[in-house]
């Protein structure tokens, strides 16, 4: 049984191409990661999941309600946490789950339980009669979590969960969203960019990039298809560089090799003994190895080789692809 | 009736939110305290030309009315600034991906602005006792608060299809300052409508504003003014605002579909 699925979704504005040709589906009770950077396409497939943008092309339905022909049967069956806190400053912590019970029709006998239950969970019952003004940044969001799940939704969609929040902030809440998923029994679709987050919460992660979904799989399955080694490399700037990737590829146990300016990212097996064969061929072509170092795949590694690119230097790298396009028509 | 249940839900969470903001409640008074202190006395004087056209008390009696509806405007036209930072700061999007129809919020932010103004307004009818202003018959309170909940209720559906179509606070300002001094100087608000250059009273004449006030001041001073009957006043005020609430409702169902 599917909680989310979609087939060709696509969503362009205009001449962008937010949300470019995908598919995929999520089980039921499954925690689903969504992980990319800013501007890949993650917000706009959650919006089009909670009803609030309409797919240019292809279909989604949730809880086996197409997102388009049946917007309200949709909106009965999801909760939605979005990026930036929602909850209202000016009201208390209970004010604000009383409003998110009425907004999501939760009958008038239950409220009260609910609410009790869900600050009890939360750890915010002692502070259920204060304004919201004086919470912490945390605390907002914990609050914000638990309107998103009062009336017991089928699928919780949490955009960005702990963007913002300091480090043990951020564990905290990923403590209160896994005690709410065994706690409910509900799907959890999440989009994230901390790797961290993703390998900590997710059954299974998608990586997004540039509107289009590059792989998915386990957390763990995804770090293991690197092989269980890196070997990163900086080498100083020679012209017999060309030369030293063919024959580093040559090494049988290396099984993909990402090239950077100056550096060279190995993912390999039996790494202690890749390395001094790394070292013969460099001291035959005369290349300068300025550092090496050999290190477990986390989950930054697996973006970077599905991506090309590392999850925070977007920006950068298109600034950099331009200064080098600039320089050839000047020197031509 | 669950789209009456959602109106309420929205109507409960704006006056909530009234309700907390003590100081805006006091700032919302200044203006129009200052209108009935300084203007009320400034054209004191004025008071021949006041009963030249049926008036027996002070001018400050025969403005008190155009204050109690500049009240009414402007608390209402600005009311609706908050479905802006609704959808900046993302509670629209929390309740348009929640079961409640898109009217049910248009409609519950409309009916508790127009509270809020007839709030607004209850209060200046206080300064205006507090300052000498008499009332013939005082039960007669019990319909002017009726019409000025009936008024701003058309204006807080200006004042939402402005907010739910422009993108920025600037141009909702910008539209908000177009329309609302006009609206209230277009209307018999400081002059009687007789007293009028033709052709403004012609425009005035087109502009709902006037009715309310010839009805508000036909309730609290007992006379009534330029030929307009109670009837004629009351069906322009109900057509006004039907319009006005069905026009923000289509518009802001509509807007809101969008991206922000």
């Amino acid at each position: 049984m599917y909680s989310i699925k979609t087939k060709s979704l696509t969503k362009s504005f205009g001449d962008l191409v937010a949300v470019n040709d995908i598919s995929f589906s999520v089980d039921k009770g499954e925690i689903f990661g969504f992980l990319g950077p800013n501007g890949a396409g993650k917000s706009t497939t959650m919006m089009i999941f909670t009803t609030l943008l309409k797919p240019t092309k292809g279909n989604a339905s949730i809880g086996g309600f197409d997102v388009v022909k049946n917007p309200k049967q949709v909106r009965e069956n999801i909760g939605f946490v979005q990026q930036e806190t929602t909850v209202d400053e000016y009201l208390t912590g209970r004010e604000n789950l009383l409003l998110q019970a009425k907004l999501n029709h939760i009958p008038k006998n239950e409220i009260d339980i609910r609410i009790d239950e869900i600050l009890d969970l939360i750890e915010l019952s002692d502070k259920q009669d204060q304004s919201v003004v004086t919470y912490s940044g945390g605390m907002r969001k914990r609050l914000d979590i638990a309107g998103g799940l009062l009336h017991h939704p089928k699928v919780l969609f949490l955009d960005e969960p702990t963007v913002g929040l300091d480090i043990q902030t951020r564990r905290k809440i990923w403590q209160y969203i896994k005690k709410i998923h065994t706690e409910f029994d509900m799907t959890i679709f999440l989009t994230t960019h901390y790797m961290e987050e993703a390998d900590n919460l997710c059954d299974r992660i998608g990586i997004i990039d540039h509107g289009k979904i590059q792989v998915i799989d386990t957390p763990e399955n995804l770090k293991n298809s690197l092989g269980n080694e890196i070997i990163s490399l900086l080498i100083e700037n020679d012209a017999n560089n060309d030369s030293f990737l063919p024959e580093l590829k040559k090494i049988k146990f290396i099984k993909k090799i990402n090239e950077g300016d100056l550096k060279l990212t190995l993912f390999t097996s039996n790494g202690t003994e890749v390395i001094p064969k790394i070292f013969q061929i460099s001291s035959n072509l005369g290349i300068k190895i300025n550092s090496i170092s050999l290190t477990q795949p986390t989950l930054d590694d697996v973006f970077i080789s599905y991506t090309g690119h590392e999850i925070r230097d977007d920006d950068s790298k298109y600034d950099r692809r331009r200064e080098h396009s600039k320089m050839k028509r000047l020197r031509q | 009736m669950t789209i009456v249940y959602d109106t309420y839900t929205i109507f409960w969470r704006e006056l909530k939110r009234y309700k907390k903001s003590r100081s805006g409640v006091l700032i919302r008074l200044i203006q129009p305290a200052i209108w009935i202190i300084v203007v009320g006395n400034i054209f004191s004087e004025t008071q021949p030309l006041i009963q030249s056209v049926g008036f027996e008390g002070e001018y400050i009696e025969f403005m008190a009315p155009g204050v109690i509806i500049l009240t009414a405007i402007f608390t209402s036209i600005f009311g609706g600034v908050n479905t802006l930072w609704d959808r900046r700061y993302g509670f629209m999007n929390k309740a348009l991906t929640s079961p409640i129809s898109r009217s049910a919020i248009a409609v519950g932010k409309m009916s508790a602005i127009s509270l809020i103004a007839a709030l607004q307004a209850s209060l200046i009818i206080g300064i205006a006792l507090a300052i000498g202003v008499t009332f013939p018959n005082p039960l007669m309170i019990i319909p002017i608060m009726g019409i000025v909940i009936l008024f701003s209720l058309g204006f807080s559906g200006i004042s939402v299809t402005l907010a739910a179509t422009a993108k920025s606070q600037e141009t909702f300002w910008g539209m908000i300052n177009l329309l609302g001094m006009p609206l209230f100087m277009l209307s018999p608000a400081l002059f009687p409508l007789e007293l009028l250059p033709n052709w403004l009273a012609v425009v005035a004449k087109l502009n709902p504003v006037t009715y309310t006030i010839l009805l508000v001041r036909e309730l609290m001073t007992g006379v009534s003014e330029g030929g307009v009957p109670i009837l004629i006043s009351v069906g322009v005020i109900l057509a006004f605002v039907i319009a006005m609430v069905s026009i923000a409702s289509y518009v802001f169902t509509r807007e809101v579909n969008k991206p922000f």
